[in-house]
């Protein structure tokens, strides 16, 4: 799945610190496929995503020049944008179908 | 009529006259897309078919989602009168079908060859910039990859790739369209076009004649009957030849006690039946409609000269008084809006909405692997595996935080096992809780689950006096004289009955207000499309 519905789907389970994430990825199963860029999909995005968790998995699967967070005027920012992009949409953690265990 | 010349014959100013045939219950949704899509005019909505005119070329026509075929219109006119009339006389009333009016014959048949070399040349135009994947079914004038070093290759590859990124999505679906399974269609419509141009002169057509009656009309005469007679006037008054297997022209006929109405279907293949769907679930058509009642909008339906941009809903009537409302793009259903189908099965839903609305985060999910797996195909056929997510999981059981989607819809299973009691009050309650606030939901309800769940209603007012068309629940509103056939009636209508009262009324589940609802036919069942929209207060 995109990271960005793992990050959605790790958001679920209220009052966790970052290390218990019930979604806990491996750094092996991960893939980049290329995604078309869509720089206003992108940007609404951003209000979604919850950044600890986003953070803790950009760790667990060593992800090079993640944003550490949304920085002021993120909407007009290229590059900023891109590099959410390819963190969110392109990389691919598991396999397609994720079979969740009940969060807990 | 006001006509303009063309090299290949004259256009009528206005656009041309169509029809479609539509599932019993989609007529409005059909008559809304058709202005929107296509900017139609003179609307109509006459027991069963659609009538409208337009300029608009194949391209834009091929993507009409709630039709089931369309047709060139020939003619419509009254109905042919069989009571107490030899059977003679009604074959020369029907031989006058063909030998009163030639020309509006043939004017249609130059409006449709029209239509036809067009999209001839532009499919031309936009296949030269094809990917080579595409060159199966297209001629030699293709650089042909492996006289190519592999490092041109690549870059052939990726300069193609980006000039497919740059097309406008239409051309995108022309490529997706090829690499499906359709191929055959797709060469069949080819034929279609090489057969019209070469034939230019209307002397060597060859055609055949399809019959429906209905009503009194089938009482008396078979559709063979009826084929034969008019097949005869036409090969005499036109000098064509008759071909049951591959005709250049074929012209359907549907007579019944309400119109005569002749035209020529657009297209081999109906538009219901998809070339971007591998396995159908759900009726493509009803998905479509369900996913438009949504309110799903990207950046981009929202700044389209689509005259329907201007309402606040898809299908709220004409004289709200409502502004342009920008925030829409910001709120739920905008780009980076949220949508979820959470029993998606194969995806149909979420196929059909990707295809219209793709800037949008979509997710699907199901219990069963079996479906799952039949979806993930879907996807990849579709070429849509980047835009919709699937997860195994439970819709009573989400694994989502409250309020953070913004529009469902689903497809709720009909049959026993899904009673109404816990489960479906499970499922709502789930749906209700992950949903934000102003979020839609549309949901396809079972005529016993949308009878009970009317009944669930506190108040007690059965909806049920506008909601019980058991059959054709558009014919109210087609044979109002005014024309003004649009969905307003329908919305209004029960409004009546319940709409005042609502506000009064306790919601049935928590905050989840019902805004309105749709009988539909599936076949031989009908069900109910029913919207809802999660309301600030939760009362419980």
């Amino acid at each position: 799945m995109k990271l960005l519905t793992h990050n959605l789907l790790s958001s679920h389970v209220r009052g966790v610190g970052p290390r218990g994430f019930p979604l806990r990825l491996q750094a092996t199963e991960v893939r980049i496929n290329p995604v078309e860029f869509n720089p206003d999909f992108v940007a609404r995005m951003i209000p979604k995503v919850e950044w600890a968790a986003l953070l803790e998995a950009a760790d667990t699967l060593h992800l090079v020049e993640v944003p550490k967070g949304p920085i002021e005027g993120y909407e007009h920012d290229e590059k900023f944008l891109r590099q959410m992009h390819h963190v969110l949409l392109e990389v691919r953690t598991g396999p397609s179908l994720a079979s969740l265990a009940t969060a807990g | 009529m006001a006509a303009l010349p063309t090299d290949s014959g004259w256009w009528p100013a206005a656009g041309a006259r169509f029809f479609c045939t539509a599932g019993r219950g989609l007529e409005p949704f059909l008559m809304r897309e058709v202005r929107a899509r296509l900017a139609a005019t003179q609307v109509e909505y006459i027991s069963g078919k659609v009538f409208f005119t337009t300029c608009s070329d194949l391209n834009m026509l091929k993507k009409l989602k709630s039709a089931e075929r369309l047709f060139l219109l020939i003619k419509k006119q009254f109905p042919l009168n069989v009571s107490s009339v030899s059977k003679g006389k009604i074959f020369n009333e029907m031989q006058r079908l063909v030998n009163d009016d030639p020309e509006s014959w043939l004017s249609a048949i130059s409006i449709w060859k029209n239509l036809l070399e067009l999209d001839a040349k532009e499919d031309k135009l936009s296949q030269r910039d094809a990917n080579p994947l595409k060159r199966k079914v297209e001629e030699n004038d293709i650089i042909n990859p492996k006289k190519l070093k592999t490092k041109q290759m690549q870059e052939l590859q990726e300069s193609r790739e980006c000039q497919l990124e740059k097309q406008m999505e239409e051309a995108t679906v022309e490529q997706g369209d090829f690499l499906t399974n359709r191929e055959k269609s797709q060469e069949a419509f080819q034929n279609d076009v090489v057969k019209a141009v070469a034939a230019p002169n209307q002397k060597d057509l060859t055609f055949r004649v399809s019959c429906r009656c209905s009503g009194s009309m089938a009482k008396t005469f078979t559709a063979q009957e009826v084929g034969r007679v008019i097949g005869i006037a036409l090969k005499k008054q036109f000098g064509w030849k008759a071909d049951l297997r591959n005709p250049n022209l074929e012209i359907f006929i549907h007579l019944n006690d309400i119109y005569s109405v002749v035209g020529i279907p657009v297209f081999r293949v109906p538009l219901a039946s998809r070339a971007y769907i591998k396995t159908a679930g759900l009726r493509s058509t009803i998905a479509w409609a369900m996913a438009s009642l949504a309110e799903i909008k990207d950046i981009m339906f929202l700044s389209i000269r689509c005259p329907l941009a201007r309402t606040e809903t898809w299908l709220s009537t004409e004289h709200s008084a409502s502004s342009v409302d920008l925030s829409r793009d910001h709120g739920p259903g905008g780009a980076g809006a949220l949508v979820l189908d959470p029993m998606c099965g194969l995806g149909t839903i979420l196929l059909e909405a990707a295809k219209e609305w793709p800037d949008v985060y979509y997710v699907g999910a199901d219990v069963s692997d079996s479906q799952l797996l039949g979806a993930c195909d879907n996807l990849k056929a579709a070429g849509l595996q980047d835009k919709i997510e699937l997860l195994k999981v439970s819709v009573i059981e989400l694994p989502l935080p409250s309020e953070s989607v913004d529009i469902i819809i689903s497809d709720i299973p009909f049959g026993k096992k899904f009673k109404l009691g816990k489960d479906i009050k499970n499922i709502l309650q789930e749906m209700e809780r992950v949903l934000h606030v102003g979020g839609t939901i549309v949901l396809l309800l079972s005529e016993d689950h949308h009878r009970r769940l009317q009944d669930c209603e506190p108040g007690g007012i059965p909806r049920n006096s506008k909601g019980s068309h058991t059959d054709e629940p558009g014919i109210e509103k087609c044979l109002n004289p005014g024309g003004k056939t649009d969905l307003s009636d329908t919305v209004s209508s029960s409004a009546e009955t319940g709409g005042q009262g609502d506000l009064d009324k306790m919601p049935p589940f928590g905050s989840l207000v019902p805004v309105d609802h749709y009988r539909v036919s599936l076949g031989r069942t009908g069900a109910f499309i029913c919207r809802y929209r999660k309301s600030p207060s939760s009362g419980r």
